[in-house]
């Protein structure tokens, strides 16, 4: 899998920042897992993150805060050693593969993913919900062969990740493990290419245009 | 350790190899005193108060202790691991729930072994880093900085340096830009 659309510094900036949006991060993190690229780019910025916090000039703790974290340590080594990660694993709702036998990006396994719904020109959309955040919109969107979506912008930028098939814009060519981030400046028109259907995965950052083709696409089953 | 008594990198990393093979409270006691003032400051300025600060940042040494043994030099350095541990919990608070599980394996499907090689190429660029922020301008280094701690700073930003909103966003990716060029220069 040959990746020609990656993340932007200022989105993987973010990310290690730890300020984008659950929604958005998701899709980053998909991106990443099937991306060296960007993880080492990230890993620079992630750097960046070490290297303000040892610049940071001190702000003393409360005078008693270390002999109050040797308690919290002695406590923590007296409790019995539990298992505390496996405990919300392995959700049984969430389908393995995708349609047409696409796996689920192993950054997706711990989501509920919602049925997929038609919600007209050529496209279905399922729901994803985030364990960390409720409220975040993240979709999965498959796109029948040759569909041209609207033009379309947006309020904010939209993020998407192409899990199989490809599609293209004026921008060029997405195919699996492909990153499209779309500012609000843009107007685009991704037309799926003709030799199959395109499962996508998208997070739009910002405030929805309820008008638009996003929100037109999104609304009615996010809102149930 | 250098002569100022400032531990660096290869001693913080040392320090925290202690504190996972031999449960060793010195050398703790050493890390606390270096990076849980740092934490405090750091959090402060990524928006939290400060008495919420102070919580993550001791929730962030306790996580220290707890997960020293998967702190891997291979991947990144002392710093960069507490300041991912920081950043994560800051998250967490953010959003109100509690899973310090779910980073942790996320990063752990993605790793490779680590090898010597490896661990030259994360000291490599953590020494690179540093060396590309300290050679951005002033102005460059202070919107990075800005940039990196939350969403209002760019409006601090703005202020600060009396530029309009707009502005102040092509300069973050002119900085990010510069950065960039400094990071694949050296490289």
């Amino acid at each position: 899998m040959t990746i020609r659309h990656h993340a932007t510094d200022e989105t993987l900036m973010r990310y290690a920042a730890g300020q984008l949006p659950a929604g958005p991060a998701r899709v980053l993190a998909v991106h990443l897992a099937g991306c060296p690229c960007c993880r080492s780019r990230l890993a620079e910025f992630d750097a960046v993150g070490g290297a303000l916090l040892e610049a940071m000039p001190p702000a003393p703790m409360a005078p008693d805060a270390f002999a109050a974290a040797l308690r919290a340590i002695d406590a923590q080594e007296h409790a019995l050693p539990a298992a505390p990660f496996l405990a919300r694993d392995a959700k049984a709702e969430v389908p393995a593969a995708l349609p047409g036998g696409v796996p689920l990006p192993a950054a997706l396994r711990d989501c509920e993913i919602g049925p997929w719904r038609w919600i007209g020109l050529g496209v279905r959309a399922s729901a994803v919900k985030l364990p960390e955040d409720r409220q975040a919109r993240l979709t999965l969107l498959r796109i029948g062969p040759g569909r041209k979506m609207p033009d379309h912008g947006h309020v904010g930028t939209e993020f998407t990740q192409v899990i199989s098939g490809s599609f293209s814009d004026g921008y060029g060519r997405y195919g699996p493990g492909d990153l499209s981030e779309m500012d609000q400046e843009i107007e685009h028109q991704p037309i799926v290419d003709p030799d199959g259907e395109c499962i996508c995965l998208a997070a739009l950052e910002g405030s929805m245009r309820l008008n638009g083709f996003f929100g037109r696409l999104v609304q009615p089953f996010v809102r149930l | 350790m250098k002569d100022d008594g400032v531990p660096d990198g290869a001693e913080l990393a040392r320090l925290i190899g202690m504190v996972a093979t031999e449960r060793d409270r010195q050398a703790y006691a050493r890390l606390y005193s270096y990076f849980a003032p740092r934490l405090n400051a750091f959090l402060r300025k990524s928006g939290l108060p400060s008495n919420t600060a102070e919580e993550i940042a001791q929730e962030v040494m306790l996580s220290v202790w707890r997960k020293a043994s998967y702190f891997d030099p291979a991947r990144a350095g002392a710093a960069t691991w507490i300041f991912t541990i920081a950043r994560n919990l800051r998250i967490d608070h953010l959003r109100r729930i509690r899973t310090a599980a779910v980073g942790e394996d996320e990063q752990g499907e993605i790793e490779t072994a680590p090898s010597g090689e490896t661990l030259l190429l994360t000291a490599e660029r953590e020494a690179r880093v540093r060396e590309a922020l300290k050679t951005l301008s002033a102005e460059q280094a202070t919107v990075l900085r800005l940039s990196f701690f939350s969403e209002k700073a760019h409006s601090e930003i703005a202020r600060e340096l009396g530029l309009p909103l707009g502005t102040v966003k092509s300069r973050v990716r002119l900085a990010l830009g510069r950065l960039r060029v400094l990071l694949e220069g050296q490289s």
